[in-house]
Parts: structure tokens; C-alpha cells; sequence
């Protein structure tokens, strides 16, 4: 194997990565919020982040957590770095389950999803309400972050195959190559 | 034989997760503080991004509209019998409503003209956006819409939505700008009472708009004010047009250091379906010299 193919895969790959995550970026903040349940919308670029880190290790799902990140922080945040940030954390954490992975192993990642997005609103819930001096923690927790991990959750059943059958056509993709 | 060696060295050569996980880490710290000092030359990245991003959110939230209506088609049949009855009551009710509704605008258009708010609203110049994206952290109250810096829309611009106070302009995009909410928690607006002049801080809060209320706050402890009272954005704000609507109170009491009264807002925006708003093309500063005489207090 040549240096020039190992480049080649590295941007295929990173182009399904940052295309795939600005896609769910999009659809996230524009086509689900018309379909929002008791006020709250799915967190796709977690089910992402997780999902890379389940299926390819620790390291990629930083790459990815620190881009859908990213994508936030350009609209969303007066300050940037902060969300990046969280989804490292979590990637790296998910990452950690790329030892167990299996193909036909759909459970897991629905559990690590429901884990890092509980996660993710913890942290969420320091930075923007406990700093500001909000403690109301548990009306936090019924009205946002439960309801946000069980919609994502549910969605990340739809999703994760999703994402498996493209990182699975990744694989296959690369094997043809050599 | 040499390149296959070459290769199994090669394919070992993996950077530890750890040593990843940390640098990512400080090089998020530092970019937390760095695009904290220099927020100026960050905004410009962001308006770039932001550009491109725009269009492709609109189309996606025109597919939303189209799927969420196709949606709506198929609800039950049943359901909608049972609406259908108790919407035939509502309107019995709301006839009613409607008669009394209509004596109070003559009270109301008599007020207006007594603090030379007749029409005002009217004159201002307004340009209409739609809401494009809305905060992928499901409680804040901002969001994005699909009018900028072309469209003649600047930063602390007041946006409206049908004829109540919806938030303030944050940031601005070439094709995009960000809106934050009045309910939003960092929000605070300088507001007063239509009907006693009565000067209060209407601050968003997240928590209560659940149940349909946002906080007013440091009214006067002689205000002589009662619920169903107008609150409308105030003389001596420097950011806000004054004597746009934004809700009406209730609860009013006095709050617990007993120098002020304190109540609760019901704004008349329904902000949970807000989909369509109008952007004010004027500028505190340019209403008139009011802002510059505050400013210089300052």
C-alpha cells in the first residue's frame, strides 16, 4: 500500500465525517425542530459522536466530537470552545467501548447514546444554569433532560443503522482499494 | 519482503487516544479564552460559516414545514370531531370575549394617544424573516432567521411578531441574522406600565415560560398597578424602541428584600410555534437624541 491510497482513504474518510456531521448539524437545529417533542429536540451529533466511538475507537470520535462541536459553537456560542469540548469528553468516554464492538451488537449504542447525552446535559446544566447562579436542578432534569435522552434515544435506533451501514460501506470501500 | 516489514511498522505507528483527548482538551481551553478576549476577529469565522450554512437551513426547514404538514393530514378523524365540538364552544365563548375586547381597544387607542404612541408601530420601517433554525440546545431561547446584513438588519435591531416584542438582534451574518428572545435567561428589557408610567425589568426566564410566564421585577413600591395591565419597552431604554407591547401582568406582589414590587408577565407572543417575525430597520440611536443623554450620564 502505497502513501499516496493511505491518503487517499484518510480524505474519503474525513470528507463522510465532516459532510455526515454538518448534515446532522442541519437537520438537528432546521428540519427537527418542527418535529420537536414537549419542547425538546434530538441530539444527532451525539448519537454521531458516540456512534464513531463505538464502531472506530477513542480517537476519531474526538475528531468528530470536536467538529459537531464546532458546528455549534459558530452559530450558537458567543464563546467558542465550549461545546467542542463536551462532545470530546464524551467521545473519548464512548471510545473507550470500541473494545467490545460487534456488528450486530445494537444495543450497546443505544445505552453509551442514552449515557453520553445524560452526560452532555449534565455538563450543560453546570456551565449555562449553575454558573448563572440556576439551581432548580430537578426541574431541569424532568423537563429537559429526560425527555431530550429518551427522543434521542429513539432516534439513535434509526440512526445508529444508519451510521453502521456507512462505516460498514467504509470498510469495504477501503478492502476494494488494496 | 522490505516493504511488507516497511508496512507492519508503519500501521503501529498510532498516536496514543490519551495524548489526543488532552491536547484537544487545552486547545479547547485556550480557544474558550482566546475567542473570549478577541470576540471581534472570531465573529468573522463565525460569519463565514454561518453564510453557508444559512441557505441549506432553509431549505431543510421548508422540508420540515412540508413533511409536518403532511403529518398533520393524516391525525386522527376522531380527533379532530372532538375538536371540532369543542372549538364550535370556544367560538361561543371567544364572541363574548370579542364584544368585550372590542370596548377596551377604544379604551386602549384613547391611552395610546395620551402618550403619543398613537400609530407608532406603523411608522417604523419593519422587514419580515423567517425563523430558520432554533438552538440545537433545546432550552434557550435563541434562534436563527433568514435575513441579514443585505436585508439592512444590524445588531440590537428589535424584532417583533404580530404585534408583540419577540427579542433583539445578537449577531449578524451576510444572509443570517441571531435573535435573542425576551425569555431567553440572559434577556433583560427595560419596560414600563402603559396605563401609570411605572418603570420595570421584564428578565427572561426559561423555567417559567413553561408555564407561560416570564419575571417583572424593581416596579416601584407606589405603583399603584393591578393584573391585566399592559406592560410596552420604555422611554429610557437604550436598546429597545420604546412602546412596543410585551405582555401583560399578573401575581403582583412585593419581593423579598420589601423596596420593590415584583410580578408576572404573560408575554403575547406564543413563542413555543414562532416561525415568522418582523425586524424593526431603526435603531434606538437613530429614534432620537434620548439614548445619547443616558449614554453621557454614563
Amino acid at each position: 500500500m502505497t502513501v499516496s491510497v493511505r491518503f487517499s482513504r484518510v480524505i474519503i474518510r474525513a470528507l463522510f465525517l465532516i459532510f455526515g456531521s454538518f448534515i446532522l448539524y442541519v437537520l438537528q437545529t432546521g428540519l427537527f425542530s418542527s418535529f420537536s417533542l414537549a419542547g425538546v429536540v434530538p441530539d444527532l451529533l451525539m448519537i454521531l459522536v458516540v456512534s464513531v466511538g463505538f464502531m472506530r475507537g477513542r480517537t476519531k470520535a474526538m475528531i468528530a466530537g470536536l467538529l459537531c462541536g464546532f458546528y455549534i459553537d459558530c452559530c450558537y456560542s458567543s464563546v467558542m470552545g465550549i461545546f467542542p469540548l463536551l462532545y470530546i469528553i464524551v467521545g473519548n468516554l464512548a471510545g473507550f467501548s470500541h473494545k467490545i464492538y460487534d456488528d450486530d451488537d445494537h444495543m450497546t449504542p443505544l445505552l453509551l447514546t442514552a449515557a453520553g447525552e445524560f452526560f452532555y446535559n449534565i455538563m450543560y446544566f453546570v456551565v449555562f444554569y449553575l454558573l448563572q447562579g440556576k439551581t432548580n436542578l430537578s426541574f431541569y432534569i424532568y423537563r429537559i433532560m429526560i425527555p431530550r435522552v429518551v427522543y434521542t434515544v429513539l432516534v439513535s435506533i434509526i440512526l445508529y443503522r444508519i451510521l453502521k451501514y456507512t462505516n460498514l460501506f467504509l470498510l469495504r470501500f477501503d478492502k476494494e482499494e488494496v | 519482503m522490505k516493504p511488507k516489514i516497511k508496512n507492519k511498522v508503519r500501521k503501529k505507528i498510532v498516536i496514543n487516544p490519551k495524548i489526543v483527548f488532552w491536547g484537544l482538551t487545552v486547545f479547547c481551553v485556550i480557544l474558550i479564552f482566546v475567542s473570549y478576549k478577541f470576540s471581534d476577529t472570531f465573529s468573522s469565522v463565525k460569519n463565514v460559516i454561518g453564510s453557508v450554512v444559512a441557505p441549506m437551513q432553509k431549505g431543510i426547514n421548508d422540508l420540515g414545514d412540508y413533511l409536518e404538514e403532511k403529518v398533520d393530514h393524516f391525525s386522527d378523524m376522531d380527533e379532530l370531531i372532538e375538536e371540532n365540538k369543542a372549538l364550535k364552544a370556544q367560538i361561543d365563548d371567544l364572541k363574548n370575549t370579542n364584544q368585550i375586547l372590542n370596548q377596551e381597544k377604544y379604551e386602549l387607542s384613547y391611552y395610546r394617544e395620551l402618550y403619543e404612541l398613537d400609530g407608532l408601530y406603523d411608522q417604523y420601517k419593519k422587514v419580515a424573516a423567517k425563523v430558520i433554525s432554533k438552538d440545537p440546545n433545546s432550552y434557550s431561547g435563541e434562534f436563527i432567521i433568514d435575513k441579514g446584513e443585505s436585508d439592512g438588519i444590524l445588531k440590537d435591531m428589535n424584532v417583533l411578531a404580530g404585534n408583540g416584542l419577540v427579542g433583539i438582534v445578537t449577531q449578524t451574518g451576510s444572509n443570517w441574522a441571531r435573535v435573542r428572545s425576551i425569555i431567553d435567561d440572559s434577556s433583560k428589557v427595560s419596560g414600563m406600565f402603559l396605563k401609570t408610567s411605572d418603570t420595570c425589568i421584564v428578565t427572561g426566564d426559561l423555567e417559567l415560560i413553561d408555564k407561560g410566564y416570564i419575571n417583572v421585577s424593581q416596579i416601584s413600591l407606589n405603583a399603584q398597578i393591578y393584573d391585566n395591565y399592559e406592560v410596552v419597552t420604555s422611554y429610557i431604554s437604550d436598546k429597545y424602541l420604546p412602546g412596543i407591547l410585551i405582555g401583560y401582568v399578573s401575581d403582583i406582589g412585593v419581593d423579598p428584600t420589601k423596596l420593590s414590587q415584583q410580578c408576572r408577565l404573560t408575554p403575547v407572543v406564543d413563542f413555543e410555534h414562532i416561525d415568522a417575525v418582523l425586524i424593526i430597520i431603526q435603531l434606538r440611536e437613530q429614534y432620537d437624541g434620548i439614548s445619547e443623554v443616558f449614554k453621557s450620564d454614563n
